[in-house]
């Protein structure tokens, strides 16, 4: 009965006809949530039954699809740009700020990047203290195993408790109706070079969270806790045995190459899967329909690929699994022996498109290596795979293998250097999510415009150091501008409009349905646009690059807020948050000359910005 | 006519013998693996005076062409480079500016090697011999130009991504030696 | 006493046959031009009271002597080009084995791909291949130009850095064969040295498996070689060095994981037998000065451990 209705709203809200038809849309979908709260009223707190659940932002994805997308529209085209700030928090944090507040009820929930506070705001009180802060005091010397910045992608909450990820390898859940700790589980160890920067998600009880590290040669899990207790129930490897992967006769990958026994460990060099990446750092999305949690697994462990010959499973791809007890169901490789740290960990967001003459149920993914993906959720067949931004170092994918098909004269080798590859290592699009508004049916893409020269070097691992073996320098790709923010016609293949940005669009994207896209860009300038036409609307200072993800919400005064983290960092920002010289361009690995005058257009900062109309 | 021919002579002398210090190559250097401290305490400020074995090695190393060469080949080999990039930092700090958070001097670097510090620097101690450490303190203090730029190294084998070693001018270190973290 | 004499006129394989058969051929008529120079020098000393030739005479005496070195040139230009035409016979021959030889200052690092990745061995100083097959090398250079030279198999083969060039190799006979770097790399390129041994094809699969195995595991290991994998693992041995199956994965230096399989250490220099290896472990800079071994010194007792360690990796 559940399954079938939330088949029936997910049907009725995505296939409205792509006219603005909000009030329907948002009409259907109240009646709709209403009924799901009626039948699943234990899966929310009292607090939050009382409210429409269209105002409140309870997960970094705003749903379990990902979506990203507001059914408010007091905000619209007509009236955004009288949009001002109500009120602002500071962190105190000059590092990059890549999170998601929660909206639960009344309440706003926030996490800050290292030392991670956690903050809880009552929204009665817009502008007032926070009703409770918690320090996790994570290890300071976890500072030197975290990448890229030591941001912190958001919290989730569940049953009166909010859960997130410490740097130094800790779940915590803390009490939100207190403040205090519930449990804290370690994870991760920072002497391997794992640390946790993800959102977890909340499923069934379980609460979803994984490993980063692969630039320090770690080995990739996504593992399951118990949300009421901490322990750990179930632990996914991305590489090694069939055993450690949770791979059993459930398994049905829809390619060949990864339908064999015990293919982690027989498609890398003998031990090498010790240190094989795949690390689970991105976003979860879960269909309650197929009951499947869907992940990226990140780049393998080395960058240099010489160094590991074979696929490398199951790095640099997807994996379907069951959350009970984590199972894998299918398993698609995004790039087969991935030769220039693609990780395959962008979101996946879960909608249904019209294709083919009917609606088929599918995910829209845009990778690293340059394309976007539409998967078919139940199986993992590729649906089509189209270039999104400039793409020269592989030649589309095998329509009957499925595998990218990389350009061989674009390959890294050992003591050379390969130039003009593109997508360079933070590829056509790194960590930033989009979002996806049924108004249009289309795909809101914060990406990157960026190609690199790259040259193999030895490396060693030596654990808790980075295991890279390459040097690479990245430079702006075709027409200068280095990143963009484009609207995606997913039915179509093929991009809608663009804008250009100077810098990577780093920050998340956010659709209402008021008509409006917003997202920020790395000199500070927080924007909304048409989301028809990609006409700029409005756009604010917030003082500090934006890299965070907005968010949208209905206060406890029935008004339409949006917010968003300013503060420059994660690793494209890392020039400025990390103070580096930009003599060196390899400085974070490949971005200090190509981000050497964000020095001078932005500054560190931390601050979350809320916006509402006067 | 012989008179120039001494002149030469003593010219040439004097030039071979002043070159030679500058390559001197001490390979069996007796310190044992890096151990606590090595001799080095975290201040430079000692009670009774200078300490250690390690000090003298420290300071020959600055003039020291070899020892800088080494100190780059073990930069790499070390994963060094996979934090400070070469020298412009990422996840550690850039190396090749005017700022130290922990002092510049070689006893400073020496020590941050070998402890750790507190925001994220691993302790290499007992890893590294003494003597490897010291040539990567002469190494690091020469991206910074703060170690001679005649016996820099300058080769650079991978895609020029820097200016050589041995053509940085020197950056005056912005906080004073052995001054505080903030 | 290393093994192996390098003597390039006792050939093994194809490629160092046809050498030698060009080096024979060069010297059968090297020695026939020397005894005829020879020859006329006497005649010409130890005739006495002959009559000067006139304008025609010597001028068909130097015409003659033209013809002749114009007739030794050619034949040594035959026997050059038709046995260097002829040195690599194993292109387009099947049932190749492919090996990455990687030369660095100052030893070699061996890979051998196998036909699937998990396949791949990479040892160090020691090639071992199966006699009869032709073997592949495939050769590049870390740091500065090195050179390949197994005197009895073939002949030399740079190796530069950043151009990769390729060899073909034969054994035809069993046996075990010195070779060395032959292109001046630095301090200790004359301790540069590699062995290949020439097994039966059986006995490669053997070695080729036995490569791919990690190292015992800690339940393997006598009590005393325990406590040296730990002093291994703690200290700075990890910095440099890969022993498969323990967290040791570094590069810098070669691979240890079956370091008591070989018959040499440092790169041909010692045997490898347990003073030896005492010696190389904590003072190797005593054996070969300017290598990138640090001396490590220990005291008896973990010196024991550490050897009782490496030698059981087999």
């Amino acid at each position: 009965m559940h399954v079938a209705v939330t088949h029936g709203c997910r049907r009725e809200v995505n296939s409205a006809p792509l006219q603005s038809r909000s009030r329907t849309v948002q009409r259907g979908t109240a009646g709709c949530a209403l009924l799901l709260l009626a039948l699943a009223g234990c899966q929310r707190s009292a607090a939050a039954a009382s409210t429409d659940p269209t105002g409140e932002w309870p997960m970094v994805g705003k749903d379990y699809q990902n979506r990203r997308f507001s059914e408010l529209d007091q905000i619209a085209t007509a009236n955004v740009s009288k949009l001002k700030v109500a009120w602002t928090f500071s962190t105190g944090i000059p590092k990059g700020h890549e999170g998601a507040p929660l909206i639960v009820g009344d309440m706003m929930y926030l996490v800050t990047p290292f030392p991670n506070r956690a903050y809880a705001f009552d929204l009665r009180n817009p502008g007032g203290p926070p009703k409770w802060s918690y320090e996790p005091q994570p290890s300071a010397a976890a500072q030197g195993v975290a990448c890229c910045d030591v941001v912190n992608r958001g919290p989730a909450f569940w049953q009166g408790k909010l859960y997130f990820n410490t740097l130094d390898g800790q779940t915590v859940a803390v009490d939100t109706a207190t403040g205090k700790e519930a449990w804290r589980t370690r994870l991760a160890e920072i002497n391997q070079g794992e640390s946790m920067t993800m959102a977890p998600l909340v499923v069934k009880g379980k609460v979803l969270v994984g490993n980063s590290g692969g630039e320090f040669g770690v080995r990739g899990w996504l593992a399951a806790l118990n949300a009421a207790s901490g322990k750990l129930l179930w632990r996914a490897y991305s590489t090694g045995s069939d055993a450690d992967c949770l791979i059993g006769p459930d398994f049905h990958p829809f390619y060949a190459h990864d339908r064999g026994r015990d293919l982690g460990i027989h498609t890398w060099p003998p031990d090498h899967w010790r240190q094989g990446g795949g690390t689970v750092w991105g976003f979860v999305s879960y269909d309650p329909t197929l009951d499947l949690i869907y992940y990226g697994t990140a780049n393998p462990g080395v960058w240099n690929p010489e160094m590991r010959p074979g696929d490398n499973k199951w790095t640099a791809g997807i994996f379907a699994r069951r959350p009970e007890d984590g199972r894998a169901v299918w398993f698609y490789q995004w790039s087969a022996h991935d030769l220039y740290d693609h990780d395959g960990i962008n979101e996946n967001v879960l909608v249904d498109l019209p294709m083919g003459g009917r609606t088929r149920a599918v995910l829209g993914h845009a990778d690293r290596n340059g394309y976007f993906y539409l998967l078919d959720r139940a199986t993992g067949e590729v649906v089509s795979a189209k270039p999104f931004a400039t793409v020269n170092s592989s030649h589309g994918v095998d329509g009957k293998t499925g595998r990218l098909i990389p350009a061989e004269e674009k390959k890294p080798r050992q003591g050379r250097v390969v130039r003009n590859v593109c997508p360079a290592a933070p590829g056509a699009k790194d960590w930033q999510p989009m979002a996806f508004s049924p108004q249009t049916g289309w795909f809101y893409i914060p990406h990157n415009n960026l190609c690199e020269d790259i040259e193999g070097v030895d490396a060693s691992y030596i654990a808790g150091t980075p295991y890279i073996g390459v040097n690479v320098r990245y430079h702006a790709g075709p027409g200068g501008n280095r990143g963009a923010f484009t609207a995606w016609d997913p039915v179509a293949g093929k991009a809608v409009w663009t804008v250009s940005e100077t810098f990577p669009a780093w920050s998340g994207a956010l659709a209402t349905a008021g008509g409006l896209v917003f997202y920020g860009d790395m000199e500070g300038w927080f924007k909304a646009l048409d989301a028809r036409t990609g006409v700029l609307l409005w756009k604010f200072q917030t003082g500090s690059g934006v890299i965070g993800q907005p968010i949208s919400y209905r206060g406890p005064d029935g008004k339409q807020y949006v917010a968003v983290f300013s503060g420059v960092g994660g690793w494209a920002g890392s020039v400025v948050s990390g103070d580096l010289d930009t003599r060196d361009a390899t400085a974070s690995n490949g971005w200090g000359d190509v981000m050497k005058d964000l020095k001078g257009r932005t500054s560190k900062g931390g601050t979350l910005y809320v916006f509402a109309l006067p | 006519m012989k008179m120039p021919v001494a002149a030469v002579a003593l010219l040439a002398a004097s030039a071979l013998g002043s070159g030679c210090k500058h390559e001197s190559r001490d390979l069996r250097p007796t310190e044992a693996v890096s151990k606590a401290g090595g001799g080095v305490v975290l201040s430079t400020l000692f009670a009774g005076g200078v300490p250690g074995a390690i000090a003298g090695t420290l300071q020959a190393n600055q003039e020291n062409a070899y020892a800088m060469n080494e100190g780059k080949r073990l930069f790499d080999a070390y994963n060094c480079s996979g934090c400070h990039a070469h020298g412009g930092g990422g996840i550690g700090p850039a190396l090749m500016d005017a700022k130290w958070i922990y002092g510049s001097a070689p006893q400073n670097v020496y020590a941050t090697i070998v402890e750790g510090r507190p925001n994220g620097m691993p302790s290499f101690r007992g890893k590294l011999p003494d003597f490897q450490v010291a040539q990567l303190v002469a190494y690091v203090r020469s991206m910074s130009g703060l170690a001679g730029g005649l016996w820099a190294p300058g080769r650079n084998d991978s895609m020029q991504v820097k200016p050589g070693e041995n053509t940085v001018t020197m950056q005056s270190p912005v906080r004073a030696e052995g001054a505080p973290p903030p | 006493m290393i093994p192996g004499s390098g003597y390039a006129l006792a050939p093994a394989g194809p490629q160092a046959a046809r050498l030698a058969q060009v080096f024979w051929g060069f010297f059968a008529v090297c020695v026939v031009v020397y005894v005829v120079v020879v020859a006329l020098l006497l005649l010409g000393v130890l005739r006495p009271g002959a009559a000067p030739l006139d304008e025609a005479g010597r001028l068909r005496l130097v015409a003659l002597g033209g013809v002749l070195t114009a007739v030794a040139l050619v034949a040594l230009l035959v026997i050059s080009i038709r046995g260097g035409h002829e040195l690599n016979p194993m292109r387009g021959a099947k049932d190749v084995l492919t090996v990455h030889v990687i030369g660095r200052q100052w030893w070699w690092e061996l890979r051998y791909p196998g036909t699937a990745p998990d396949q791949q061995v990479v040892t160090a100083n020691e090639l071992h291949i199966p006699v009869g097959r032709p073997v592949l090398l495939e050769l590049e250079s870390r740091d500065v130009i090195h050179s390949f030279w197994v005197p009895e198999l073939h002949g030399k083969r740079d190796l530069v850095p950043g151009h990769d060039s390729t060899t073909y190799l034969q054994a035809d006979r069993p046996g075990v064969f010195r070779g060395q770097c032959a292109e001046f790399c630095g301090a200790q390129h004359a301790q540069m040295g590699i062995l290949v041994i020439a097994e039966p094809e059986s006995d490669f699969q053997a070695w080729l498996a036995a490569e791919r195995r990690p190292a015992p595991p800690v339940s393997g290991l006598t009590p005393d070689a325990q406590r040296g994998r730990e002093l291994f693992l703690r200290g700075t041995c990890v910095m440099c060095h890969r022993v498969a199956g323990t967290p040791a994965g570094a590069t810098m230096g070669p691979d240890l994981t079956h370091l008591a399989s070989r018959r040499t250490l440092a790169a041909g220099s010692l045997p490898n037998v347990h003073e030896h290896l005492r010696r190389w472990v904590t003072d190797a800079q005593t054996v070969k000065p300017g290598s990138h071994m640090p001396p490590t010194p220990l005291g008896t007792e973990d010196q024991h451990s550490l050897l009782a360690f490496l030698e059981a990796l087999r």
